[in-house]
This record gives structure tokens, C-alpha cells and sequence, in this order.
């Protein structure tokens, strides 16, 4: 048996609702599972008319402009008594919800108007927008007098130097883009770790290197002042080193900093030849920690590995860093697989393997041509433990090496995993009767959060060997390949 | 040290400041500036500046110094400028030729040609409109605002506003129903206007002449603190301006029959409220430099934006239907694109701006009063300055924000909101609703991108 639709009214006399409120209540209920339509008005002549037009007057209904009138056409009785019930609830419905409460700040001038009205004006802005739109973000910024912290890469080179020339002229710091790394007046930005408080100020062109030397320093018994990071790019050709120079001016003037170390991947002759001029403008010990360039002690102490410009700062210091080679056996030839987390750790140890003479395969998986898609392997190891497990499986691979990074921001768990890896890849080369030497160095201090003692001694449990230093877990490295020779200063 | 201890304001992943005391840290509920347009967002950064903020001050001080009178009810041909050579007719919204317009607005313009009688019939009037018979110009560019299709044809009678030297001006509302601004033209609508001209202005004018001004500030300001918002909402504001004639009417032939009208209709202050924002925002075309809205208009097929700045020039984007609540069987399907100049209110701040003011109508914005002080607050974001003359009661008393800044716009992503009405599609059939509809994106990318290049 099939119902045909049902058109019934309900009258609620003398309740007054305003117009839009009944539309309101219409589009509600229309909305209802089998309503057809619904009419809501006040009982007026022209409102009774509009109902008739629109077929919506059932011919009983008696209404005076007083009267609150419901209609309802249904495909069945229950759903339209269902949804007069509904209207009826809904119009004796007592709201008690309060106020609105404000939505967060959500542009530069608001977040700046929000946190000065809370007593913390803010002079520093943390950027970590898409590329396209960190410029417009970090000038904002700048214009309003804050410090940037940029932390997203892929912005235009040409607005690189022109928000470092707007920060320079305003005698700001731009630090970025691709900017991993801070420590602002004893502030971790970023990835930082947790190092003591001192008078070493860093200078750095390199999140990780950065994070080395400040780690190497902390063990040394040295201190950091500020790290000022300022991108990847700052010492090219391009951006000729316009925030590193104004960095080191300010650390120049800053009286709690006694030595300057700027660490940077190699930077463009011109652009490293005015550097050196501004370290001894600096009127302060100094040392330059560019990788892969010659040792040098003037104009200022240069040192082409990061434990090596560590070790020159402590020495500034009166302070000595230890570094002790783990005592192994030289191996037979054959080739180190190096899979970073660090960029700049990966490109300390291509230079020391490099120097020594052993085929090495060094790979930084945290660089672009990898992290399309992916978190960034200090942040997530997963495809980094996928390469290490393949490993196993290389014929020609007899070494591999590989960094753990600590401090804030990084994975909270970085080594559980990789131990994983490295026990797949050990048990597939096993099953080929080939043996996988694995050497590593976990770059962070006692402090971090993940704690260096307990990811040094997992390493250990899983046959890894670890070492005190990048540099070092390198040398061994090489040694264990078969390095033929040493080189002076840095290869025993 | 390099700071006075670091206070940070984070514009991306938490995880960056992570090592922070969270007291020193200011989390940005960041999106892309700009509708995510970069060379726009790029653009309204190169005119955030020192000079556009003089330009801007000097553009707020002009609007809210404004004082609007209602001085009289004139013949359009006698104020209106232009208005008095040869066949014109003007209409809401930016520019637009008679062949693209939308139904509601070419019934409204062959009423207003059978009310001339510039033609016998309605197929006469629309052959002579579409032969290009009658010049066809937006109320904007003549000092003057419409509702809806905003047709004003030179015999009506206008509301004139005025202030020291300068003028703007409005048709008088017809009431609901079958009525010209929604495209009706048939002989009730075509005789109720006659009727407008011959006895309601007239009469309308005689009482202003008898009682003195009327103050539009102080009326408004009274009925925002009465629950109108000056825009959908105007009953209070009828009453008080119908209260303040009604003695003067009251004593003139056809006394009875034009308060009677004033009591049917509880739009009728809606056109004043037009007529003061008009001449509010006009004060400040073509100050240079000046981000400020000073028009926002739509003609049925296009919005159209205007800013200080920028002049007489029109940005113009496509409009879409209003989303809204309709009456008893009618839906969007139904619905006409956004139509008519009332959008001047929002412009001043009124209108959708003051939603906060206007409980009875918070059904559009989501149903409760929070949901209508939201909406006042988030206006707040993109304007300049709060209104000294209207203040709005549920937010202590605040001014209802004013001035819409281009920049803001960009910056924040917030666009203006407008309470409006709704037409249907097909002239003649009427109003079939009201709700709220947002301007488009393109037309402030387009302002930024016009103002950058002035500079």
C-alpha cells in the first residue's frame, strides 16, 4: 500500500517569531528525511496568500496575524507529525551558550597586536611557512622590527638578499631561509641541542654542522653565547655573506661572547676572502670552520673539518677537546656507505674519506632530491631505516656509517629504529657470508631530551661502533675499509 | 644579549619553538596572505607603508566627519546631476550594457521606461532600451545609491542627503512585494510609483521642509541601539524617521494615505541609511594612496568595488547567488545573483558589519548572538577604525568597525561581509528571501594590483 503526500498545519497562537527565524526553522526542517516542503510564518493575510500560491494552505486552517503558523507537506503522516513535533521543540528551545570567544591571531600585525596586548611583545618571528610565501611573511616581519627565524627553504634567491639587506639596514638578524638551527640569548630555535651557556659565539651556514660543533664544544666544557643561523646559502656569490658579516659584527660587540667560529659548507673564494676580513675586524679570536678548505692559522684560524674548528675554539679557550679514535683493526678494501640524517655531517665525513683515500658512497638523505614527500630524516627515520636494511644487500658495501642527531625538534626515538635496520642488514649480508662493519657517532649533549648516554649504549648493544665526533666515526670508518694511509692532522 | 629575552611570534610548525617557554610564544593561525595570490600578497606589501597609513587616517577622518541631513524629496531631474539631458536611467552596481543584464534589473529599467512614458508598452519599452534609445548609467556615477536593481528614472522623487556643499541621493522605498527595484513592471507597480511621484515625495519633502533636517547619523545611531543593523534590519529606524513626519504629514492632503504607507513599510529608512553612507563614503573618492573601500556595488551579473585611491575606476568580479533563508516555496535554484548598491552600507559599517546590533536577524550568521558579535569582530579585522558615531550596545558600546582596508582584506583573507535580499531570477516575481553573501576575492586582488602600480 502506498501513502499519498500529507499536508497538515500546526497554528502556536499568539507566539512571535521573527521572519527570519522561521525561515530559519523551514530550511531546517526541509531538511528532514521525507519533507516535502515547509512553510513557517506569522498568521497575516499576505503570508496565508503565499502559503495558497505556493500550494501550501491545507483549507482548514483558521489563523489570525498573531499566530505563529507551521505547514508541512510530507510523503507520509509520520514524518510530517515528526517534523511539526520537531518545530514545536525547536521553538520552545532555550539557548545558554555564551559568548563567542576570540579566534587566534592568524596575520603578523594581529599575532603582533595580540601578544603586546598579553605583555609579550614579540621580537623574533619564527617562520616555517611554504617557500612562496615566507617572503612576504618574513618582511612583515622585518618591517615590524622582529628578528626571523626562517626555517622554509625554497625561496627565491634574489629575496634572500633583499630581506637580508632590509635586516642589515634595520640592524636585524635574518637568520634563513633554510635556517635549521638557533640559539637566540640561551633560546633553542629549532633543531638545537640542549648546550651550556658560554662565551663561544657561533656564526653558522649549516644546521647540523653547527649542531656539531656546539655539541663537541659542550663536551669540551665550552659554552655557546648565541648561534646565529643564516642559511645554506649565505656565503655564495649571490648572497655574499650579508648576514654572516652582520653576525659576526654583532657578536663582535657582544660582551658576553670571547670567541667566534663560523661554520659553513665552502664558501664562494670572493665571498670567503671578505669573511676573513670581518673575523679580524671582529677584534676577537677567531675561527673558521669552512669543510673541505686547507687548514690555516692566519688571517684566522681555519679549519676544513667541524671537529677541527671545535677543537681550535676550545683551544682559544684554554680548553682541550678529547676525542679518542675507538682502537680497531685496519680491514680490507672495500667501500663505506655513509646514510646521513645531517647534510653538513655528510659532507665532514666525504671530505675525511675523501682525504683518506676510500671508496665511499656518502649519501645525505635529508637533502632535497629526498625529502619530496617525506618528513625529514631527523624528524622521521623511516626511509632512512628502509637504506639501511637495502645495505645489507650491496655485495660491495662493507662498511656502513651513519649519524643519529639529538636535541629539540629531532625524532624522540632516533636510534630504536635503526638498530632494526642495521640487524636486517647485518642478517642479509650474513646470509651472503659477507660481514657488515656499522660505525656511527651520535651528535648531542647530555641534556638533550633524548639523552646522549642511553643512544650511545643502544648503539653499542647492537655491535655498532661509536665514536666521539662526525670526524671521527669517519676516520674509523675509513680505517675499517682499508685505509692505506693517514692524513696529517685529521686520520691517525 | 641580543633581545631583551625572546618573545616569539610562530608562524608555522609548533615543532620549531618546541624548546620555548609556550608563555614566549604567540601561535599564528597562519594561512596564505592574499587568497593565496603571492605577487598580490607581494603587491599589498609594497603599499604597507607610512604613506598609505596618512593616506588612509586622512580618508577615515573625512568619512566619519561627515554629517548627513535628510533636506528634502526632490524630482530626480532637479538634483540628481545629469539627470535633467535627455533619455537617462540609472541603475545599481558597476557598468553594464542591457543586453548582459539580469532579469530583475530590465524589468525594473522597462518599468521605469513605461513611468516616463517614453514608451506605450512593455515590448516597447524593452525595444527601445535594447536599441540603446535611453542612456543606461550606474546611481554611482551620479552621487546616487538604488537597492536591488537601483532603477531611478528622472521623474522620481529622490531622498536628498547633504552635508556642507555635497549631496548623494536615493529613490524612496516602495515596500515589499510586486515592486520595481525587483524587476516588476506591471500597472500596480508602475501606478504605486506614479503615485510616489505625485503625493508621497511631494508630501515626504513638505514635512522635512516643516519639522527641519533629519539628522541620518543620529536616526541610525538610535536604531542600532534599537536593534536595526541598518541594512536588512529597519523597522526601527522607519518608526523613528515616520514618528518625527508623522505631525507634519499628518496636517498636508493625502495625509492619511502616506502615513499609512509609512506603516506598512519597515524598509523604508533603508534607502536613507543609503543616501548617508553614500555621501559618508563619497567624501573620501580619490584621496591618493588610500586603501580605503569606498563603493561596493553589484548589478546583478558583476560586483564592483571602488577605492579611494583608485578613483572612479571599478574592480569587477562575476557575483554569485546569496546564500540564504527563502520564503515558503522558493530555494536557491531561484535565486538572481547578488544585486543592488545597499552593499554602501557595509562600506560605511553598517549592515552586515553591525550584525552584533541586530539580534532578530542573527538567523542569517549561524542563529545565536555569538554567532552575530563573531561576525562583527571578524569585520573588525579588516577595517580601519570604529565608527564614533555608532556605537554597538552588545560590544560595549564599541563603534561598529569602519573603513575597509584593502590591505587587511589581503592580509587576513577575511572578506566584507553583506546582509542583502534576495530577488528571483525572473523580473517581476519579487523578493523570495534574504541572507548574507561575502564580496569575491578577485575584485580586492585586483584594487591591490591597480593601487601598486600608481605608485
Amino acid at each position: 500500500m502506498t501513502s499519498s503526500p500529507v499536508l497538515q498545519a500546526r497554528v502556536f497562537p499568539r507566539l512571535y517569531r521573527d521572519s527570519v527565524n522561521l525561515m530559519a526553522l523551514a530550511s531546517a526542517l526541509e531538511k528532514t528525511e521525507g519533507v516535502i516542503r515547509v512553510g513557517a510564518v506569522m498568521g497575516t493575510p499576505a503570508n496565508l496568500e503565499i502559503l495558497a500560491r505556493s500550494q501550501m494552505l491545507p483549507e482548514e486552517l483558521a489563523a489570525v496575524p498573531d499566530d505563529l503558523v507551521i505547514v508541512v507537506r510530507g510523503v507520509d503522516q509520520a514524518t510530517v507529525t515528526g517534523a511539526l513535533g520537531a518545530a514545536a521543540t525547536s521553538l520552545t528551545e532555550v539557548r545558554e551558550d555564551g559568548p563567542a570567544s576570540r579566534p587566534a591571531p592568524a596575520t603578523v600585525a594581529e599575532g603582533i597586536a595580540a601578544a603586546t596586548k598579553a605583555g609579550h611583545a614579540p621580537n623574533l618571528a619564527a617562520i616555517s611557512v611554504p617557500g612562496t610565501y615566507a617572503a612576504v611573511v618574513a618582511e612583515q616581519a622585518l618591517r615590524s622590527g622582529l628578528h626571523v627565524f626562517c626555517f622554509s627553504d625554497n625561496m627565491a634567491v634574489e629575496d634572500e638578499v633583499r630581506l637580508k639587506r632590509l635586516a642589515v639596514a634595520d640592524e636585524l638578524l635574518m637568520m634563513g631561509p633554510d635556517c635549521g638551527t638557533a640559539i637566540v640569548d640561551g633560546r633553542p630555535l629549532g633543531f638545537a641541542n640542549v648546550v651550556r651557556a658560554g662565551s663561544v659565539g657561533i656564526v653558522a651556514a649549516s644546521g647540523t654542522g653547527a649542531q656539531e660543533v656546539s655539541c663537541l664544544l659542550d663536551r669540551a666544557g665550552a659554552g655557546i653565547s648565541q648561534l646565529i643561523g643564516v642559511g645554506g646559502r649565505d656565503l655564495s656569490a649571490a648572497v655574499e655573506g650579508l648576514m654572516t658579516r652582520h653576525a659576526v659584527r654583532l657578536l663582535a660587540a657582544d660582551d658576553d661572547t670571547e670567541v667566534i667560529v663560523v661554520v659553513s659548507k665552502p664558501p664562494a673564494p670572493e665571498v670567503a676572502d671578505r669573511l676573513l676580513e670581518e673575523l679580524v675586524r671582529a677584534g676577537k679570536p677567531a675561527v673558521a670552520c669552512l669543510l673541505d678548505m686547507p687548514d690555516a692559522e692566519e688571517p684566522v684560524r681555519v679549519r676544513g673539518t667541524l671537529e677541527g674548528g671545535a677543537r681550535a675554539a676550545a683551544e682559544l679557550l684554554g680548553l682541550s677537546l678529547q676525542i679518542a679514535d675507538p682502537p680497531i683493526t685496519a680491514g680490507v678494501p672495500r667501500q663505506v656507505l655513509g646514510l646521513f640524517a645531517g647534510g653538513t655531517l655528510a659532507a665532514e665525513a666525504k671530505v675525511l674519506l675523501g682525504r683518506a683515500g676510500v671508496d665511499a658512497e656518502i649519501i645525505d638523505l635529508g637533502g632535497d632530491e629526498y625529502t619530496v614527500g617525506r618528513p625529514h630524516p631527523m624528524i622521521d627515520p623511516g626511509y632512512r631505516t628502509e637504506r639501511i636494511a637495502d645495505a645489507g644487500s650491496r655485495p660491495e658495501t662493507g662498511v656502513l656509517l651513519l649519524d643519529v642527531v639529538l636535541g629539540h625538534a629531532a625524532s624522540a626515538e632516533p636510534t630504536l629504529p635503526l638498530i632494526e635496520a642495521i640487524e636486517a642488514a647485518r642478517a642479509s649480508a650474513g646470509a651472503d657470508g659477507r660481514e657488515l662493519v656499522v660505525v656511527a657517532s651520535v651528535c648531542g649533549t647530555a641534556g638533550d631530551p633524548q639523552g646522549l648516554a642511553r643512544q650511545r649504549e643502544l648503539l653499542v648493544s647492537a655491535d655498532v661502533i661509536v665514536c666521539d665526533s662526525n670526524a671521527s666515526a669517519a676516520r674509523t670508518a675509513a680505517l675499517a675499509a682499508g685505509a692505506a694511509q693517514t692524513v696529517e692532522g685529521e686520520l691517525r | 644579549m641580543i633581545t631583551d629575552g625572546l618573545e616569539v611570534l610562530n608562524v608555522g610548525l609548533p615543532l620549531i619553538v618546541e624548546a620555548l617557554d609556550p608563555a614566549t610564544v604567540t601561535q599564528l593561525d597562519w594561512r596564505p596572505p592574499a587568497f593565496g595570490d603571492d605577487a598580490a600578497a607581494r603587491a599589498a606589501l609594497s603599499l604597507a607603508d607610512e604613506r598609505t597609513r596618512a593616506a588612509n587616517d586622512k580618508a577615515m577622518d573625512a568619512i566619519h566627519a561627515v554629517r548627513p541631513q535628510l533636506v528634502g524629496v526632490k524630482p530626480a531631474t532637479e538634483v540628481v546631476p545629469g539627470m535633467a539631458e535627455g533619455r537617462i536611467l540609472l541603475h545599481a552596481g558597476p557598468p553594464i550594457e542591457f543586453e548582459r543584464m539580469c532579469g530583475p534589473m530590465r524589468g525594473a529599467l522597462i518599468g521605469a521606461t513605461l513611468l516616463e512614458g517614453w514608451a506605450d508598452d512593455p515590448d516597447g519599452a524593452q525595444r527601445l532600451l535594447a536599441s540603446g534609445g535611453i542612456r543606461l548609467e550606474p546611481c554611482h556615477h551620479h552621487q546616487a545609491v538604488g537597492p536591488m536593481a537601483g532603477v531611478l528614472a528622472p521623474s522620481m522623487p529622490v531622498l536628498v542627503a547633504s552635508d556642507g556643499g555635497r549631496s548623494a541621493y536615493a529613490s524612496l522605498n516602495e515596500g515589499l512585494g510586486r515592486v520595481l527595484r525587483f524587476g516588476a513592471y506591471d500597472e500596480e507597480v508602475v501606478g504605486r510609483l506614479r503615485w510616489m511621484r505625485e503625493v508621497l515625495g511631494p508630501a515626504i519633502d513638505r514635512a522635512v521642509q516643516l519639522r527641519g533636517p533629519v539628522d541620518t547619523t543620529a536616526l541610525f545611531g538610535q536604531a542600532l541601539a534599537m536593534g536595526d543593523e541598518a541594512h536588512n534590519r529597519n523597522v526601527a529606524a522607519s518608526s523613528l524617521l515616520a514618528r518625527r513626519l508623522a505631525p507634519a504629514i499628518a496636517t498636508l492632503d493625502h495625509g492619511v494615505a502616506v502615513l499609512e504607507f509609512l506603516a506598512a513599510n519597515d524598509h523604508f529608512a533603508l534607502n536613507l541609511s543609503m543616501a548617508g553612507a553614500k555621501l559618508s563614503m563619497d567624501a573620501a573618492i580619490g584621496i591618493p594612496d588610500s586603501t580605503i573601500v569606498t563603493a561596493m556595488a553589484r548589478n546583478g551579473v558583476e560586483f564592483g568595488l571602488r577605492v579611494a585611491g583608485t578613483g572612479e575606476q571599478w574592480f569587477t568580479a562575476p557575483v554569485g547567488p546569496a546564500d540564504g533563508l527563502f520564503f515558503p516555496g522558493y530555494g536557491i535554484e531561484d535565486a538572481n545573483p547578488d544585486l543592488g548598491d545597499s552593499a554602501i552600507t557595509e562600506t560605511l559599517g553598517v549592515g552586515g558589519f553591525a550584525m552584533a546590533a541586530s539580534p532578530a536577524i542573527t538567523q542569517f550568521i549561524g542563529g545565536t548572538t555569538s554567532d552575530a558579535t563573531a561576525t562583527t569582530l571578524r569585520m573588525r579585522r579588516i577595517t580601519t577604525r570604529p565608527h564614533p558615531a555608532f556605537p554597538l550596545p552588545p560590544l560595549n558600546f564599541a563603534g561598529t568597525p569602519s573603513g575597509i582596508d584593502v590591505l587587511k582584506v589581503l592580509d587576513t583573507g577575511v572578506l566584507p561581509v553583506i546582509n542583502t535580499g534576495i530577488a528571483h531570477r525572473e523580473a517581476g516575481v519579487g523578493q523570495i528571501g534574504a541572507g548574507i553573501v561575502e564580496a569575491p576575492p578577485e575584485v580586492f586582488l585586483a584594487a591591490v594590483g591597480a593601487l601598486a602600480a600608481r605608485r
